[in-house]
């Protein structure tokens, strides 16, 4: 068994990694581990002032700080019934698109681009790109400019309070960023071009479920209060959990999020796919231009949809800033409410960002916040699962950590929502057993015997299901006998689910491998043709621990004789089950 | 690289990482501090890092996981002098804000459950001082960029850092605020480090305190003004330690032994 590891993932925002396990041709396991500690936000708020909430959760991430803020201030508004003017709304709206900028062209030009260009940093980029790496420093030092101006300072700025903020910029402020925005356009227009252009690996490419806001008024925009999916449904802010439905796993104190038990992704791509459409302007001919459907199907694409959402920012900071010329510097609005409940979504520059609150005397009784990073954890495990997967089958087993790197990049995690980088490892010899035994002290295991009993070695796992049988192992089923009685495992729901098959993993015949179940949905190359049928009569929470028990045949042509390598395996499966 | 620059390491524990990005937020001295030091190790910077001996490390965040606790020991035997910067590594920040062992256990199980750790065992959350001995502290949530620059040009000439001695209301009066205590605003200010510049008051708002007690800080006499001002004793103990940490630990275990 080898392990890919990539420990400390450079170049991303935060502190995590990616360990891909190996047994022969077969990826076994994927790992996002974040090794952020846990910090218990959501609890340290409880019995705390909306006040002090607003001003303790931007402290979650401070790449997306003013995120945050802003979600967590829709979210306490919505709960305490204050409504704001539309200069605060606007203020507001101008103080994100610092961020989007910020964020954005860290990510694209200083962790993501020397990917792409073979260099190990932006600094060392500069020799070859001195004048693209200095514009783009001006252009994330005008988004902190941005933020400066409307929180107070780059990084947890404390002037977006409930109710409105707590000094306005003067007009001439206003000006100054309006004029610098503008004089931007040149340079943003080569970035959308640079990066929609960049020479982006075919893998990994697999559809998905994109979810982002969806702005009011048929708007391209980063804020809202309905979630829109690429699947075409919507779903109030309030009804969030039933996007999230929010799980722990063993390996990261971040939370996990599947969407009806698939994993999802956010993001500006998501953004770009669900409402590209929508974008005017320039950044609307850029869409044009350069949208096609790989973007739909290549994560690694979330590059380009950054640099053009770059460029609708700056389209729309001048639209923003002559709305607010004409305005009155509103009063704070005063609360009396003591008592409520309200949710508040954002996008974050890396996705759906939720906070949801409920007051109780005054004081936060109840807070759940949900981050881009940790909804989009599984996406990130799932297309380093079929990278990795999709290159070993290919023999470039030495291209499968430099890609990880590019795809867990990709996504811009910003690992303190909750990620240093990839690993690679290889499964010791039988180390099937030792990990058989692991699944045992979970409870005893239910068996089900798949294959073709008329294609040789193929019926080993029908063979191996009898021959567990004859010799008394109890819970033993054959796929045929699935058919007629209804989930036969429903007593059963928390005993591990075990199938015996043959899988072709590219070893020696008879080479015995154990994979997490969910692993065959993705490693193209092994998949039973019943197996992704029989997963859909499993919860999903079963199928998190059921495996496949597996044997490497040495010929699968038809024919009822077993072959002599796999039938000593299949005896040697029997006695370690039976052990 | 000449032999003679320093050796600087950049390290992130748990935290937001608003400190390593303040760094990479000093746009325009940006490749003076590349060229001035030799930056060994900056994850979110770089991806060429050396583990090796170096002259100063800065470390951020506080020490949270077993698998942090065993870094920052060996990021002490391999640095010469280490740096604690960011109010999380000084203070413990605001994931320090349980203070006692039981109640911060009690909490970790109402989010995690009994999901047993399978990559790194949880610990309470505790600033570095905790775990190692720290020569030099540079607070701040973030750190500000004034305060940085000037103590990494000291540190990297062999220098130690020139902190600013006094609460944040000294920045404030500097800015002719009108001080918001008076207003009957709780306003930390008194009792905060300085290195901000005053900025929320320049806002009208009032301090929070993000960055952690000045040394010497006199919170019992903030304490009781803002009893006086009608504040109660629950309110202004969760305000002054939202951001302290262990900073504020021996005042509020004083405060509490005083209302029994």
């Amino acid at each position: 068994m080898k392990r890919i590891k990539i420990d400390h993932l450079a170049r991303v925002e935060g502190n995590g990694g990616v360990v891909v396990t190996i047994d022969g041709k077969a990826v076994i396991d994927v790992k996002f581990v974040i090794n952020e500690g846990p910090r218990l936000v959501e609890r340290l708020t409880l019995g705390k002032t909306p006040e002090e909430d607003v001003s303790i959760v931007p402290r979650i991430c401070a790449i997306c700080s003013i995120s945050h803020k802003y979600a967590a201030l829709r979210a306490m508004e919505n709960a305490l019934s204050v409504k704001v003017p539309p200069k605060v709304a606007l203020f507001r709206e101008l103080m994100h698109m610092g961020e989007m900028i910020e964020s954005h062209s860290l990510h694209v030009y200083y962790l993501a681009l020397p990917d792409y260009v073979g260099f190990p940093n932006a600094i060392a980029m500069a020799s070859k790109f001195d004048l693209e790496v200095k514009i783009a420093l001006e252009m994330k030092e005008f988004g902190n400019h941005i933020m400066e101006t409307a929180s107070g300072r780059y990084i947890h700025g404390e002037n977006p309070v409930i109710g409105g903020f707590g000094r306005y910029p003067t007009n001439d402020e206003l000006l100054r960023i309006k004029a610098r925005a503008i004089q931007f356009m040149p340079f943003v227009l080569k970035t959308v071009s640079l990066f929609c252009e960049l020479d982006y690996p075919y893998v990994p490419e697999e559809k998905t479920i994109f979810a982002c806001c969806n702005p009011e008024k048929n708007q391209y925009g980063f804020a809202g209060d309905e979630i829109i999916l690429s699947t075409g449904e919507t779903l109030n802010k309030d009804e969030y959990k039933k996007l999230t439905s929010e799980f722990i796993v063993s390996h990261s104190y971040a939370k996990r999020s599947r969407y009806k038990g698939q994993p999802y992704s956010v993001g500006a791509l998501a953004r770009i796919n669900n409402l590209g459409e929508r974008l005017r302007g320039e950044a609307g001919k850029m869409f044009k231009k350069y949208f096609n459907r790989r973007w739909k199907i290549n994560p690694l694409f979330n590059n380009a949809a950054q640099a053009v959402e770059i460029c609708y920012a700056f389209e729309r900071i001048p639209q923003i800033i002559d709305k607010m010329l004409n305005l009155p510097d509103p009063p704070l609005i005063k609360y009396k409410t003591r008592e409520g409940k309200g949710t508040g979504i954002v996008e974050a520059p890396r996705g759906l960002l939720i906070h949801s609150y409920e007051i109780a005397e005054g004081l936060v009784s109840s807070t759940d916040i949900i981050t881009p990073t940790a909804q989009n954890a599984e996406d990130i495990e799932r297309y380093c699962t079929i990278a990795a997967q999709k290159l070993l089958s290919k023999g470039e087993e030495d291209k499968i950590r430099d890609r990880m790197d590019l795809v867990v990049r990709a996504f811009d995690p910003c690992i303190s929502c909750s990620a240093h980088m990839a690993e690679v490892k290889k499964a010791l010899p039988e180390s099937w057993k030792s990990r058989l035994a692991e699944i045992k002290e979970h409870g005893l295991p239910l068996f089900v015997g798949v294959g073709k009993s008329d294609c040789s070695d193929d019926g080993v796992g029908l063979q191996l299901a009898l021959e567990l049988r004859k010799q008394g192992v109890k819970d033993v089923w054959l796929e045929s006998e699935l058919a007629e009685q209804d989930c036969p495992w429903k007593n059963g729901l928390d005993r591990p689910l075990v199938f015996l098959d043959a899988v072709d993993f590219k070893e020696k015949p008879g080479k015995v491998t154990l994979l997490p179940f969910h692993t065959i949905l993705t490693n193209t190359v092994l998949s039973h043709r019943l197996l992704p049928f029989l997963s859909c009569q499993i919860s999903y929470d079963h199928l998190k621990n059921s495996y496949i028990l597996g044997i490497q045949p040495q010929t699968i042509e038809k024919g009822h004789k077993i072959s002599r390598p796999v039938r000593q395996a299949l005896n040697r499966v029997v006695r370690q089950i039976k052990n | 690289m000449p032999k003679d620059k320093p050796k600087i390491g950049i390290f992130e524990l748990t935290g937001c990482a608003g400190d390593a990005l303040l760094i990479l937020d000093c746009e325009k001295e940006l490749k003076d501090i590349f060229h001035a030091a030799d930056i060994q190790s900056f994850v979110m910077a770089k991806s060429d890092n050396i583990d090796g001996k170096m002259d100063v490390a800065l470390v951020e965040g506080s020490v949270s996981t077993e698998k942090e606790k065993k870094e920052l020991l060996d990021i002490r035997k391999r640095a010469e002098v280490v740096v604690a910067i960011g109010t999380c590594a000084c203070f413990g920040g605001i994931q320090a804000a349980f203070l006692e062992g039981s109640e911060w256990e009690k909490n970790y199980k109402e989010v995690y459950g009994k999901t047993k750790m399978t990559h790194t065992k949880p610990l309470q959350s505790k600033p570095i001082n905790a775990h190692i001995k720290v020569d030099f502290y540079l607070p701040g949530c973030p750190i500000g960029k004034e305060q940085f620059l000037s103590t990494f040009n000291r540190i990297i000439r062999g220098n130690p850092p020139e902190l600013y001695r006094f609460p944040v209301c000294v920045e404030c009066k500097w800015n002719e605020n009108d001080c918001l205590l008076n207003k009957d605003i709780p306003c930390l200010g008194p009792v905060t480090a300085a290195g901000c510049g005053a900025i929320c008051i320049n806002h009208n708002l009032p301090c929070v305190g993000c960055w952690g007690p000045i040394p010497g800080a006199n919170f019992t006499s903030e304490y009781y003004l803002l009893k006086e001002k009608g504040f109660d004793d629950d309110f202004i103990r969760k305000r002054m330690g939202n951001f302290s940490g262990t900073g504020i630990a021996d005042f509020l275990g004083k405060i509490k032994g005083e209302k029994r």
